[in-house]
């Protein structure tokens, strides 16, 4: 019996010792003969945002893996799950990631904390073709960390009927009295004026600051400190909830829904969520860039830009720059609209052949051109967090306006003392 | 003598071998358990930041538990997952204990419908959550339609603050009365024939059968359930997360979603770590009056 315990131990040990040794030899062999020098493909493994976002760049691998004997492995997130896995990974000595999509808001965290790698010094340089005021938040003094991919920007979603009903033409929205003079008279005639989106405290706050820029208000000064409890802001917030009684509060499927199906007149959407088609029953337009006739303009439209860039940790630094410059190249670029993407760069969005068929590209042009990024503050995430939830609580009536941008206030600059 | 030696020497060997056995166990709950548990108990005391990394962290004593403590937000979620953990279990309980006595009492179907009852809980929770999303649409849901059909009035089910919370609540209980449906149910299949035939001839009604002999004999069961069920929900998160991110105005935020925003999205693991050791003591407190039960 002993003697048949002795060998079945001997030989578990033997199975772990092979199944190590395997598992090990898998690794060393894979690094030591992979690359295009041994014939086999190398791997670069890229983390990107799901969506439209995600795909439009997926349809541009095929072409780069072939030309240059990769292997492409793309990872698809949520939004907090790409910023957590991104984060998450880089305090690897080897990172994972060779490739990944990041949002403006997360940059100032990013490059302070050393995530991402200097493209510059890898060789890259803007062109200038690429619209200009979307690489404001891409460098780091003359260092550029990001690219400009994906050129999301609020724009204003619009029911072509409903609209009509309420007396107006599309090109006629010029001030945010007009949105609300449609949102008013479609409330009236039984229909819901303008919906605003519920959820998480980023989707209430990014909403809202178009219409903290058109009162001339901001979340933070030139020193970064909060400046909410102000009356430009009280009045962006009267404002916004005068709008919010016209429709409502719902997620972004059922905005878009509700808005094409003729249930609603207006909403502020991102150019991912809905492609406009000649025959269809909406339509999306630039956001009003004045509060009302004597107005002057104002950059109004907020960046929500998808930007690419190459972890510091990437052990396939070199490919992935290759890879970078191949997807912002001007051809790949205007490529990637007919798989949903929106690129950073005028002569893709302008181009007559691409606006025959994509005529809202034009829209999103326009809105490209004079955007706003959030803040590139470190502590974005815990400010939109804060304020978000104070204004939640200020729109269900939970708290008078006075009292939630009091309490925001308190809190922000708790945030920012440290 | 010698007898009495080769007695302890078995004896002790046995000891060893006892010993050797429990070894792997012990050395899986000390890593996969008890280091874990060190881990968060240590640097709920710092201001540890995942991305600065250990080496910028200091101790910061108890100001993460007092920062905690001093916010509205977290005091709501606290509160909330009360409130929410008490009702889930109590309608959990209610209608899984309905459900294993009606399904125990079938004479023909029991598989079937044992089968059909399963099938919620076999669901992930983040396939229910948005199952439910589209169910409970405004614009497309079959649930507003049917209301609007019927003359009703609709809601917004998710973005009002006077049926969000109800809403999650009733997804939770329906994807988790399953569970307690198929405990009790397998504790019903253990109670003996012969006590209801006793009680029968004894005179006892359906009533009075189910409180002096279906109950007494389930009552480990019962309490074992609402043990884990109270842990369960107390971590309520998925579902809280895809419908309503904790809102509006913060009457769904539970205690594991203000962690997931104010510790995990901002990678601060000391305040969330200080976070996850309050909510570890009030699922002990919650919980304790059943694990003394189990224990005794």
């Amino acid at each position: 019996m002993n003697t048949w315990k002795k060998f079945a131990s001997i030989g578990l040990a033997a199975v772990m010792a092979v199944s190590m040794a395997a598992c090990g030899s898998n690794g060393a062999g894979g690094n030591a003969e992979s690359g295009s020098d041994s014939g086999e493909a190398q791997k670069l493994t890229l983390i990107l945002r799901a969506g439209a976002y995600g795909d439009s760049l997926k349809a541009a691998l095929p072409a780069f893996e072939e030309e240059h004997n990769v292997e492409c492995e793309v990872l698809e997130l949520s939004f907090d799950d790409l910023h957590t896995n991104i984060a998450l990974d880089a305090v690897n000595a080897e990172g994972a990631y060779d490739l990944c999509m990041v949002d403006g808001s997360w940059m100032a965290e990013f490059t302070e904390n050393n995530v991402l790698a200097n493209l510059s010094d890898l060789g890259y340089s803007f062109d200038d073709d690429i619209i200009e005021p979307t690489t404001a938040i891409c460098k780091v003094g003359e260092d550029i960390y990001l690219a400009p991919y994906y050129g999301n920007v609020t724009v204003l979603m619009y029911n072509k009927q409903l609209v009509e009903a309420a007396g107006y033409a599309p090109e006629d929205i010029q001030t945010f009295e007009d949105i609300m003079d449609i949102a008013t008279k479609t409330a009236e005639s039984g229909k819901q004026g303008f919906l605003i989106r519920g959820g998480s405290a980023d989707n209430i706050l990014s909403d809202f600051l178009s219409h903290l820029l058109v009162h001339g208000g901001w979340v933070v000064d030139d020193n970064n400190q909060p400046t909410v409890n102000t009356p430009e802001f009280k009045a962006a917030m009267e404002e916004y909830l005068a709008l919010y009684k016209t429709g409502g509060t719902l997620d972004k499927d059922d905005i878009v829904a509700s808005v094409s199906n003729g249930e609603t007149a207006m909403a502020q959407i991102w150019p991912g969520w809905y492609v406009p088609t000649a025959d269809g029953s909406a339509n999306y337009t630039v956001i009003p860039t004045k509060l009302n006739d004597s107005d002057t303009e104002k950059n109004t439209a907020l960046y929500g830009i998808w930007t690419i860039g190459i972890p510091n940790n990437s052990q396939n630094k070199e490919l992935a720059m290759e890879l970078l410059e191949y997807v912002m190249s001007p051809e790949v670029q205007k490529e990637s609209i007919a798989a949903g993407g929106v690129p950073c760069r005028e002569s893709c969005l302008l181009d007559p052949e691409i606006l025959a068929e994509y005529p809202h590209l034009e829209t999103v042009c326009g809105a490209l051109q004079s955007g706003v990024y959030r803040p590139v503050i470190e502590e974005w995430t815990e400010f939109t967090n804060i304020l978000g939830t104070e204004m939640d609580y200020i729109i269900q009536g939970s708290k008078t306006i006075d009292q939630g941008l009091a309490d925001a206030q308190s809190q922000l600059e708790n945030l920012m003392a440290g | 003598m010698k007898s009495q030696t080769a007695k302890l020497a078995a004896s002790s060997s046995a000891s060893r071998f006892g010993k050797a056995m429990i070894a792997p166990t012990l050395l899986v709950m000390l890593v996969m358990t008890a280091y874990p548990l060190v881990f968060t108990l240590f640097y709920s005391f710092t201001d540890y930041n995942y991305l600065k990394g250990t080496d910028k962290a200091s101790f910061v004593l108890f100001d993460n538990f007092t920062s905690l403590f001093a916010n509205g937000y977290f005091r709501q979620a606290v509160v909330n997952t009360i409130v929410f953990t008490l009702l889930a279990v109590l309608f959990e309980m209610a209608l899984g204990l309905l459900a294993a006595v009606f399904v125990n009492g079938l004479t023909r179907g029991q598989k079937m419908m044992r089968t059909l009852l399963l099938l919620p809980y076999l669901l992930p929770a983040v396939t229910v959550a948005l199952s439910w999303r589209m169910m409970l649409s405004s614009n497309y849901g079959i649930v507003n339609q049917a209301l609007s059909a019927l003359g009703l009035p609709v809601f917004n089910w998710f973005m009002d603050t006077k049926t969000a919370f109800g809403t999650i609540l009733l997804i939770d209980v329906w994807q988790n009365v399953p569970f307690v449906f198929l405990l009790l149910y397998a504790s019903l299949q253990s109670v003996s024939e012969s006590q209801y035939e006793a009680a029968r001839i004894d005179g006892a009604g359906a009533i009075q059968r189910f409180r002096y002999v279906t109950l007494p004999n389930i009552k480990g069961s019962l309490a074992l359930c609402a043990l884990l069920r109270t842990i369960d929900t107390f971590r309520l998160f998925e579902k809280v997360n895809v419908l309503t991110g904790g809102g509006p105005a913060g009457t769904t935020s539970t205690i594991t979603q203000y962690l997931y925003n104010y510790g995990i999205k901002s990678l601060d693991f000391g305040f969330g770590s200080a976070g996850a050791i309050v909510m570890t003591l009030l699922v002990l407190i919650l919980s304790s009056v059943y694990i003394k039960r189990a224990m005794s």
